[in-house]
């Protein structure tokens, strides 16, 4: 009888989600149903569907503009590299990656730190066309998983950090590493690799989540007797790296990741053809690991266009028929938009000037200008080789259909060994608002430089971001107008704010170089 | 070799001068002009109220202590007669920001009226600080202003194109004679 309270005690401690429950549980079931529970942040895109969308609206257009700071969290080390990671939060608590793989885990209310944890790393690590930086961990049933910058997979304990398995996906002797956040889903943690602009072949593998124990793996190249061995013009495919985070559709199954560009990566001579699966979103059984389909957005690329940028899963309805459809703001210039059951191209427009495709075909292939191959002299083309939008993720407000992207009004000048990025005063970005289901632009909000910094968006009508300048900023989500700015310094910051609550007080966290700063109302 | 067709104007000319100083070579017409005289004409004209030369000088433009080693002669001749057509590009500060034009002129003018021209000392989309020509900064939030022009070719060095021939040789070579002392 006694054991019955203490466990009924519990299960209301956790079903009120606050701080002084600190139970970080995160079953599968919770984390399928995130938007039930708008006080945590349980994905790296906030739920499967990657939509960076929060129910909250404590903060909100009316208010907004008295949103202040209420803690500072800074790194107790300094690397060199950027925060990039996007935190969790469950329950109170928490999860930060400090560069390079360092998990760390705070009370979300007051940004003390709780535990820390680092692996082991070489002092020889490789981490040839990344950073020495992370996206951020995933969480699922108690355990929190990280990949590291030496290409290990580790799971920790949510509550102590201590670890609980740890596992080699691949050799970092070999070009390998990980800088991109693993996908939790039921029972297995999927994760891709990066280094493929030094010929490490692509893939994405599955964990069992309890064990560490593979369950499947993707090469996203073939190999010579594979298919799409064809599209490499006789030579060995290299390249396609996974080194962004996904989405997960639990209907159908699949899992979504895109695909970086084939090496080498400038000129392209050496590998006549298409490059499958290079430049493109596979579609994988989350299961087998079976590729169910694929969409290739830039055929043959010579640019540096990887298309790793993150796919948002949204229903939306097209020509009287409601669908199932996943939004890509591809590093090209191109928004798309596909069928995410089969990968049949539904529309696509660019969002950024882009000057190398006339458009796209009827089957989404890009219909490519002159200018499209760089000459020895050079060639002028936007998007430049960090695209149109690199690795910082839109978000989609389900409530009006728009779809939240930094775009980078940048151009380079090619050719056909590397390029030039165009001068500062000639570029800009912009945070624009696209219809979903079209991309055709609602509204934009213009900053001097582009920016490395993805959007929230809140059932508060706002969207949350941040400019090349250190400025974070929250919008109108209907027209753009900026209605709070908070001036956090430090030139070419790369954010990824969120927000959640605590005791139902809302807060957005926001990094910047080498801080994570909470804002609240006062 | 790789082509540099990605480089500006005066970052090829920045090249040019390096690797003409790499060979001591001649820098052509204006190698005839007398260092020593050019020196002269550089006191007389006040061109040290607003540049300096060895720690010495006033800060509105840039410090010439060195810039023999950064331009050849013919280069420094050009911007003597026309300042603001040729702006030197910031060092790059992030991969995706590229190099930002320094001493570029805005003309701001805020909702209540007042003007202000000067150099662009710092700028950010939602701020801008200009230095007058007294030295003054003006830090501006944009949100308050009425606009906001760039003025590209215009600068606060006033054209020298009025000194003879003879004379803007002298003060190009006095200039090439600012070496960067050896590190």
């Amino acid at each position: 009888m006694k054991a019955m309270k203490h466990a009924l005690a519990l299960a209301i401690v956790m079903a009120a989600g606050s701080a002084a429950g600190f139970a970080q549980s995160a079953p599968y079931e919770r984390i399928l149903n995130a938007d039930k529970t708008p006080q945590d942040w349980l994905t790296y895109g906030g739920d499967y569907q990657s939509h960076r969308f929060s129910g909250l609206k404590e903060v909100n257009k009316t208010n907004v503009a008295s949103l202040r700071p209420v803690w500072i969290y800074q790194r107790s080390q300094i690397t060199g590299e950027f925060i990039e990671a996007t935190p969790l939060v469950v329950d109170g608590l928490m999860y930060i990656v400090e560069p390079p793989s360092t998990v760390t885990a705070l009370d979300a209310r007051t940004g003390m730190k709780i535990w820390s944890w680092s692996p082991k790393m070489p002092k020889d690590v490789k981490y040839i066309g990344l950073h020495a930086n992370n996206r951020g961990v995933a969480i699922l049933d108690g355990t929190v998983y990280i990949g590291t910058l030496d290409c290990h997979l580790a799971a920790l304990d949510a509550k102590t950090g201590a670890l609980r398995w740890i596992v080699e996906v691949e050799k970092n002797s070999d070009n390998h590493a990980i800088s991109a956040n693993p996908l939790a889903i039921n029972g297995e943690v999927i994760i891709g690799t990066g280094g493929g602009d030094r010929d490490a072949r692509g893939l994405l593998d599955a964990y069992d989540a309890k064990t560490g124990k593979r369950l499947w793996r993707i090469y996203t190249v073939p190999n010579k007797d594979e298919p799409g061995a064809d599209t490499w013009g006789g030579a060995v495919g290299n390249g396609g790296d996974v080194w962004n985070g996904g989405s997960y559709d639990p209907d159908l199954n699949l899992v979504y990741y895109g695909t970086g560009n084939p090496s080498p990566a400038f000129g392209g001579g050496t590998r006549p053809g298409d490059n499958l699966y290079t430049c493109s979103l596979l579609a994988v059984d989350a299961t087998t690991g079976k590729l169910k389909w694929h969409f290739q957005f830039t055929p043959h690329d010579i640019h540096d266009w990887d298309s790793t940028q993150i796919p948002v899963l949204f229903d939306a309805t097209v020509g009287g028929k409601r669908r199932k459809l996943v939004g890509l703001a591809n590093r090209n210039g191109f928004y798309y938009v596909l069928d995410r059951a089969t990968g049949e191209f539904v529309a696509g427009a660019p969002y950024i000037s882009q000057t190398w495709a006339k458009g796209l075909d009827e089957k989404g292939r890009p219909i490519k200008l002159p200018s499209y191959d760089p000459a020895p002299t050079g060639t002028l083309t936007n998007p430049s080789t960090s695209g149109a939008n690199n690795w910082t993720a839109p978000s989609y407000d389900p409530e009006n259909n728009l779809f939240y992207v930094s775009a980078r009004e940048l151009a380079a000048v090619f050719t056909p060994t590397g390029a030039n990025f165009q001068s500062g005063d000639s570029a800009y970005g912009a945070i624009r608002a696209l219809d979903a289901t079209t991309g055709k632009m609602k509204w934009q909000y213009r900053m001097i430089a582009p920016a490395w910094v993805s959007t929230l968006s809140t059932a508060g009508g706002l969207v949350f971001s941040g400019d090349d300048e250190g400025d974070v900023f929250a919008l109108d989500a209907d027209t753009g107008k900026l209605l709070w700015s908070f001036p956090m310094s430090g030139v070419d910051p790369r954010d990824s704010p969120i927000t959640y609550s605590v005791d139902g007080k809302q807060y957005v966290v926001i990094s910047s170089i080498n801080i994570y700063a909470a804002f609240a109302l006062r | 070799m790789p082509a540099f067709a990605g480089l500006t104007d005066a970052q090829l000319m920045q090249i040019v001068a390096h690797i003409r100083s790499l060979g001591n070579t001649a820098m052509g017409d204006v190698a005839t002009g007398d260092p020593v005289k050019g020196q002269a004409i550089y006191d007389a004209n006040g061109c040290a109220s607003c540049h300096i030369v060895n720690g010495v000088g006033g800060d509105l433009g840039p410090d010439l202590t060195g810039i023999g080693s950064l331009r050849p002669a013919d280069f420094m001749r050009l911007e003597l007669q026309n300042p603001g057509a040729n702006l030197p590009k910031s060092p790059v500060t992030g991969i995706a920001i590229g190099k930002w034009t320094e001493y570029l002129m805005f003309r701001a003018v805020t909702k209540d009226g007042r003007a202000v021209e000067g150099m662009r000392a710092a700028e950010s989309t939602l701020e801008i600080v200009l230095e007058d020509a007294k030295g003054n900064y003006h830090s501006l939030h944009k949100a308050d202003l009425k606009s906001l022009e760039k003025e590209p070719g215009k600068s606060f060095m006033p054209s020298q194109s009025s000194l003879s021939d003879a004379d803007l040789n002298n003060l190009a070579a006095y200039l090439a004679s600012l070496k960067a002392a050896a590190q």
